[in-house]
This record gives structure tokens, C-alpha cells and sequence, in this order.
């Protein structure tokens, strides 16, 4: 798990942009949105496709989204139990 | 119609008010060289396409703390430099959609990204043109106000063929 959490921070660090960020600045368990990383709803879909594309996992209720974008831990622990790739 | 300040920036110059600003870099990696020196706080930078961002440091440079009514630019390329990178997101077999690329594809976005950081209620437009000579008489039929406009040529084609002519107008 520490070695996806790990992977996870360097693909949203690449996927969003964040120049001057390293897996490090990133804390496993703060809010995606709002406070912690204060992601918008743009940075919402690129982590959706980015799911999609590195790990074949299709969102298809959107309400679900709200508890898996939580944190880097709540995407990481949902990317394990239904990663395709 | 007074031109007050003005900045150019090309991929391997810039010169604002006449002065050359030195810088180590070029291209798309000069523009990031002058956020980190002259903006540094506004990591929002980091999302926009290269339009955007040669625009948004021209206007940086240009304004400081001057405020405008106003910021009307135009250019020859429209958004073809981010158009082609999004393109590339969905061509082929590996097709997924870039989301962030997507919102930049009109040109656009950039008046709209200067326009946030520095406040500007007025109009925002961007138009498209053969030369940076036919914005002049857009620029005299939005001029009657008692602030200034920004206005000028903000082009970008590729992320290291780009080139921007922004001013601060007055109408006296």
C-alpha cells in the first residue's frame, strides 16, 4: 500500500501541474479539496481519466466520488480493491 | 490615444519600457524562469497553457499595481499551440481526454486569466487577426474611459514560437 500511496502522489504531481511539489509536500491523509491540496473541479476530472489510464478503473457512480477523492489514502485504498491494471 | 507602458516579450527577449530584462532561459522554460523571479505566489500559473502564461506574465510585468478598465487583446494563431496538445489526448488508442487541457482550448481563456489576477471588471476580448495593426481601431472604439486599457498582440503557435505586445493605453 505505501509503495501506491507513493506512486499515486508522483502521477497527481505530474497529472495536476504541481511544479514546485514532491511526493513528500503531499500529506497521505489531508483533504484533496478545499483545504489540504485545494483541488477544483478541473483537477477533480484529471484525477478521474488518471485513474482510468494508469489503473483501468472506470467511475461509473459519481456520487462514489465524494469518499474516493478524499484523500491520496481513500484513492490509494480504492485503487487496490478495484484496479483492472 | 497614449501609450503609457509597454512590454515585449519574444522566446529569446524581454524588454519592458524599453529596458531589456535578462534571463537565462528561453522559450517556454523563460517564462517559467520569469513567475519564479518577478510572480511566485499564484501556483495557478502552473495549470495554464503557454498562451496564457506569456500573456498573464506580460500583464504581470506590465501592470504591477496600475489598474485597467479593460484588457483586449488579439491574435493570429488563436489557441492552436494547446488546440494541438489536447488533440494529442485524444487521437489514437490511448484515448483520454485531458480535462485541463480541454478548458484552454479558445483563446480567449487568456484575457480571462489576466482579468482575474488583476481584478478587471471591464470588458475582456480576444480577437483574431491577420496582423497586430488591424487591433488598432478596436482599441480606439473601447478607449472612452478615464482608466486605461491593457490591449495589444499576444501569439503563440508552438511552446518555444510565441510573441507578445501588451500596453497600457490612456485616452489622453
Amino acid at each position: 500500500m505505501e509503495q501506491l500511496i507513493e506512486q499515486l502522489k508522483t502521477q497527481i504531481i505530474e497529472a495536476l501541474n504541481f511544479e514546485d511539489m514532491t511526493p513528500a509536500d503531499i500529506d497521505t491523509d489531508a483533504p484533496l479539496f478545499g483545504e489540504g491540496l485545494g483541488l477544483d473541479s478541473i483537477d477533480a476530472l484529471e484525477l478521474i481519466m488518471l485513474m482510468d489510464r494508469e489503473y483501468g478503473i472506470k467511475l461509473a457512480d459519481p456520487k462514489a466520488g465524494k469518499a474516493i477523492f478524499q484523500s491520496v489514502r481513500t484513492m490509494a485504498e480504492y485503487i487496490q480493491a478495484n484496479r483492472t491494471k | 490615444m497614449r501609450v503609457s507602458h509597454e512590454i515585449e516579450i519574444t522566446p529569446a527577449a524581454v524588454v519592458l519600457n524599453g529596458q531589456p530584462i535578462a534571463t537565462n532561459e528561453q522559450g517556454e522554460k523563460m517564462l517559467v524562469e520569469l513567475y519564479r523571479r518577478y510572480v511566485k505566489d499564484y501556483p495557478k500559473f502552473f495549470k495554464m497553457d503557454t498562451l496564457s502564461r506569456l500573456g498573464f506574465i506580460a500583464a504581470e510585468l506590465l501592470l504591477q499595481d496600475q489598474p485597467v478598465a479593460a484588457v483586449i487583446l488579439a491574435n493570429r494563431s488563436a489557441s492552436i499551440k494547446n488546440d494541438t496538445d489536447y488533440l494529442a489526448t485524444i487521437t489514437g488508442e490511448n484515448y483520454y481526454p485531458s480535462p485541463a487541457l480541454f478548458v484552454y482550448t479558445l483563446p480567449n481563456i487568456v484575457t480571462g486569466e489576466i482579468a482575474i489576477r488583476h481584478h478587471i471588471q471591464g470588458e475582456t476580448s480576444c480577437y483574431i487577426l491577420e496582423k497586430p495593426e488591424q487591433l488598432e481601431p478596436i482599441i480606439l472604439s473601447q478607449i472612452n474611459r478615464q482608466s486605461p486599457i491593457l490591449a495589444g498582440w499576444c501569439e503563440c503557435s508552438g511552446p518555444n514560437t510565441f510573441n507578445a505586445k501588451l500596453q497600457i493605453i490612456w485616452n489622453n
